[in-house]
């Protein structure tokens, strides 16, 4: 419960900031720009892949701007009264949700106002807003765990660089890769597969939003790992937060 | 609280913090009773805000023991402490009635209760006139108001303060003294933090003096504040008659070649130093105030801040001493007499010089002259 008043607390505060302004306007030329288009309509694949691109951009800055209303001194008066560590960040994390999720509402109704998807029902809706929202929500538990009040600066370091390991198959391949000793080419993609396994999820969430393909099981699978995913990461920020001496930042 | 175990409130013992290399507190040790205002003063970085928040649990000990309210649990208590942060950091967004309703949310309380609390708490701090503005238009002065009311709220039974009166201008400063000053009379085991003497003596039953990490002194303000302000009698000559006869008066009186210090002061020991310098045909040049001692135990404290004396100050009715408690072996030094000058003070000295100086010859009454004194006395 306390965790729904901070979750409001914070909300508050965000509105009164006016950062919502950003999101506000941001979510109408995403519309006007890439979902209005006159005269040429749109279907639900397109409306998806639109979506499912600016909610992850969008959740970078909101995750951004709650982590740093979150971030300040402030918080402290809070934290000595009965806001447990875990109940402020998953204030933060919840408000994220809200905003995100809010901005992608915003944008589906406009685009059902004005120029609906002539494939898309509401059941279509919801089996890409799930996977979709998931994402969400992956990411910016990702960012609150990597934020300075959550982890270290090495630890954030660590999983930095464990993440550039992952996507490293980007650019190291073929030729790069074809020129380094046997040795290394199977300790790296024994290491890229390691490390990408917690990355499937994520982008085949995507694909599962934008295909809405639930006719085999992997895509129920895939909403259970990119659920259990987003629990370990909030599982792992909420312990380092718990566990770790409190310093804000902005001091 | 564990009953039938100690009644102290909070009980340190031997508490180090590091930050990496940066050793902060270095096996501090220290006890506040029920009931108790402590007060400790400590230069800026000495690690004050650090044991707050140790004490509160936002930190946690490199090594040592810490319980507050009986428990080494700091999150199981803390709905019973109270926080008042050190500098004026709030969510400025809200209004004050906001603002206080969220905290009392926070803190479990709902309804009609949280809205009578907060009326009361707002009263209390005399923001209810305010209490529908944004913090944000606050002065610095009201923000501490709005931080003693949310400390408040919950009928804290400790109250943590951190720099109550920094940052705030002189009258600011009254205010937040006087309205501490009035919380006093609710009972709250209160622990203050600050570098402002001030906030000590007006508020303090007890006061230790934070430095090198370690509690360098601790003393009982109320014994302190018996003493009075030392002060400094500048004559033109002191014989070595007089110097026996003036520091016959006590151990506090200190003489040299022109100066008389009367280091442990109260309004009788002047006036006979007065009185015997006139009598004695000693022309006085001028009278200054020297340190209180509150501020001659912090300056030796920081000074030294390597060795850990208690002292206890033991007063009678003719003379007063500083002496040494049982677990100390060192032996008790006044601090050495820094003199600083302080404009308007020494008003009980120069009444004294006054009243006398008319009984007196004319050449008798030079020094007086020129401290001004007689020309706010044209009959002297």
């Amino acid at each position: 419960m306390r965790t729904l008043r901070f979750t409001g607390f914070t909300l508050l505060e965000y509105v009164r900031s006016g950062r919502i302004i950003l999101e506000i306007i941001a979510t109408l030329v995403i519309f006007f720009v890439f979902l209005r288009r006159p005269g040429l309509g749109i279907n639900a694949e397109y409306f998806f892949s639109v979506t499912g691109i600016y909610t992850p951009a969008l959740t970078l800055y909101s995750t951004a701007a709650f982590i740093g209303i979150g971030d300040r001194p402030q918080g402290y008066v809070l934290l000595s009264r009965g806001v447990s560590r875990a109940s402020y960040l998953l204030g933060i994390f919840f408000g994220t949700l809200v905003i995100v999720s809010s901005s992608y509402g915003l944008l589906s109704i406009l685009t059902v106002i004005l120029n609906p998807p002539p494939d898309l029902d509401l059941l279509g809706w919801i089996q890409g807003t799930l996977p979709l929202l998931l994402n969400v929500g992956l990411l910016s538990a990702l960012m609150i765990m990597l934020s300075p009040m959550v982890f270290a600066t090495s630890w954030r370091l660590l999983v930095l660089g464990l993440i550039a390991l992952a996507f490293s198959n980007n650019f190291i391949g073929g030729t790069i890769l074809m020129t380094l000793p046997d040795w290394a080419q199977s300790v790296l993609r024994a290491i890229q597969a390691l490390l990408g396994g917690p990355l499937v999820p994520a982008f085949y969430g995507f694909q599962l939003a934008v295909t809405r393909d639930y006719t085999t099981a992997t895509a129920v699978v895939n909403l259970i790992a990119q659920l259990s995913l987003l629990l370990s990461l909030l599982g792992l920020a909420i312990y380092s937060f718990s566990r770790r001496d409190l310093i804000f930042s902005h001091q | 609280m564990e009953r039938g175990v100690s009644t102290d409130v909070i009980e340190i013992t031997d508490l180090s913090k590091s930050y990496g290399s940066v050793q902060v507190l270095r096996g501090l040790s220290l006890r506040v009773a029920a009931g108790e205002v402590y007060g400790l003063l400590g230069p800026n970085g000495a690690g004050k805000s650090t044991l707050l928040h140790l004490i509160l649990g936002f930190l946690k000990p490199s090594s040592g023991s810490l319980r507050v309210l009986g428990s080494s649990n700091p999150d199981s208590v803390r709905p019973q402490i109270g926080y008042v942060p050190e500098r004026q950091r709030y969510h400025t967004r809200y209004t004050a009635r906001e603002y206080l309703r969220f905290i009392g949310e926070f803190s479990g309380m709902s309804g009609l209760d949280l809205a009578d609390k907060v009326d009361i708490e707002l009263h209390i701090v005399g923001l209810m006139n305010d209490a529908d503005r944004k913090m944000s238009t606050f002065s610095k002065g009201m923000l501490q108001r709005v931080g003693v009311a949310q400390a408040l709220l919950c009928d804290p039974a400790l109250l943590l303060i951190d720099e109550p009166t920094s940052g705030l201008d002189p009258g600011g400063q009254r205010e937040i003294t006087d309205l501490l000053t009035n919380l006093r009379d609710r009972g709250h085991t209160v622990f203050l933090c600050t570098h402002y003497q001030r906030d000590i003596e007006s508020l303090c039953d007890r006061v230790g003096v934070l430095a090198g990490g370690k509690l360098a002194t601790e003393a009982v303000v109320r014994d302190l504040r018996a003493l009075g302000d030392g002060v400094l009698i500048q004559v033109d000559a002191i014989s070595t008659e007089l110097r026996g006869s003036l520091e016959a008066i006590g151990r506090g009186v200190i003489c040299d070649l022109r100066t008389v210090r009367i280091r442990q002061n109260t309004p009788q020991i002047q006036a006979m130093v007065l009185h015997r310098l006139l009598d004695a045909g000693a022309a006085i040049i001028a009278l200054e105030s020297l340190e209180s001692p509150l501020e001659q135990l912090y300056a030796r404290a920081v000074r030294a801040d390597t060795s850990a004396h208690r002292y206890e100050y033991q007063t009678n009715s003719s003379d007063r001493t500083i002496s040494p408690s049982p677990m100390n072996s060192p032996a008790p030094v006044i601090p050495p007499p820094p003199v600083t000058r302080r404009p308007n003070e020494g008003d009980t000295l120069l009444d004294e010089l006054l009243r006398r100086g008319s009984a007196q010859e004319p050449t008798q009454r030079t020094g007086s002259r020129e401290t001004g004194a007689d020309d706010a006395e044209p009959n002297v």
